[in-house]
């Protein structure tokens, strides 16, 4: 499910079985390592997007959630939010590395896309995706 | 023999000449715009050519991509969507991999315990290989199925339809 109208809807009713949110978490800070950040949050929506694809019907993939410095401290008051409205599972899909806590995160690499040849580029996200999707299943099966 | 040609007839001649020349232009493509649907039918409809051979088609079903055109009010994309397709005696059947009960993706045979199922890894839904759905588990209705075809030994893919096989 999306964060959109018409999934929200349906979110409410199905809430026992969409149990699980993902948050993509992304820094957006405009130092040095800008392009940097700019690769990683493309790489984070085309794997938000292709998770959404396959788990649609148990996953509540959130608006990429964007920090700078690190700082967590959105992330932790949208956290509660999402166990309070009925979610069971919440998952951090993110590039950063610091420590979140008692949630679960699942680290993408950094992958620099923009000088890869398309077919190449395509492997390595789906890489990333399956390793998501992997991640995802083992967290369910706990 | 020699036949005199006045200088009357030879510019009645020469100007009907240049007159046809020029209404033929201006007729010639009207004509063709007019008739352009009629040669627009017979294009093949909406069935979406992919790049898997017929004949590699078994009876186990496999993914076949299709990509189309999605206008989504004033943006397009280009989509890439499948289906499984398997043989059955001599019909093709294309599934959706689209599970009825939350939307997720089903695979085939993704369920170590059930390797002739359709899986859906969400909740844990079954399919028969047909698309109808097993008693006990999540999902309310059998996959929907696709028209499918064969043009040129390539397999073609068109509307999505309630199944009609259970």
């Amino acid at each position: 499910m999306l964060y959109n109208r018409k999934d929200l809807k349906l979110l409410k009713d199905e809430i026992e079985f969409i149990d699980t949110a993902v948050i993509p978490f992304s820094s957006m800070d405009m130092d040095s390592r800008a392009p940097v950040h700019a690769g990683n949050l493309e790489l984070l929506q085309i794997v938000s997007v292709q998770l959404e694809k396959q788990f649609k019907g148990r996953l509540l993939i959130t608006p990429p959630l964007m920090t700078v410095e690190e700082d967590t401290v959105l992330l932790e008051s949208y956290k509660e939010q999402l166990l309070a409205y009925g979610f069971k599972k919440i998952v951090v899909l993110t590039h950063i590395q610091k420590d979140l806590g008692a949630m679960d995160r699942i680290r993408l690499n950094e992958i620099p896309l923009e000088n890869m040849s398309d077919d190449m580029k395509m492997e390595m996200v789906n890489d990333e995706v399956k390793s998501a999707m992997k991640s995802i299943i083992s967290i369910w099966n706990r | 023999m020699s036949q005199k040609v006045t200088r009357r007839q030879f510019l009645n001649y020469s100007l009907m000449g240049v007159g046809s020349f020029m209404a033929a232009g201006a007729i010639l493509p009207m004509g063709r715009f007019a008739l352009d649907p009629l040669f627009q039918g017979e294009a093949q409809g909406s069935m979406i050519t992919t790049s898997v051979k017929t004949e590699e088609i078994t009876e186990e079903p496999v993914k076949v991509d299709f990509s189309y055109e999605q206008q989504d009010a004033w943006y397009t994309s280009e989509v890439t969507d499948f289906v499984w397709v398997y043989r059955d005696g001599d019909n093709l059947i294309a599934l959706s991999p689209i599970c009825k009960h939350l939307g997720c993706t089903v695979t085939w045979a993704g369920d170590d315990a059930n390797p002739d199922k359709f899986f859906c890894p969400c909740h844990n839904g079954l399919y028969e290989k047909n698309g109808k759905n097993i008693p006990g588990t999540p999902p309310r209705g059998p996959l929907d199925q696709y028209e499918v075809g064969d043009s040129d030994g390539f397999i073609t893919i068109g509307e999505m339809f309630e199944n009609e096989l259970v």
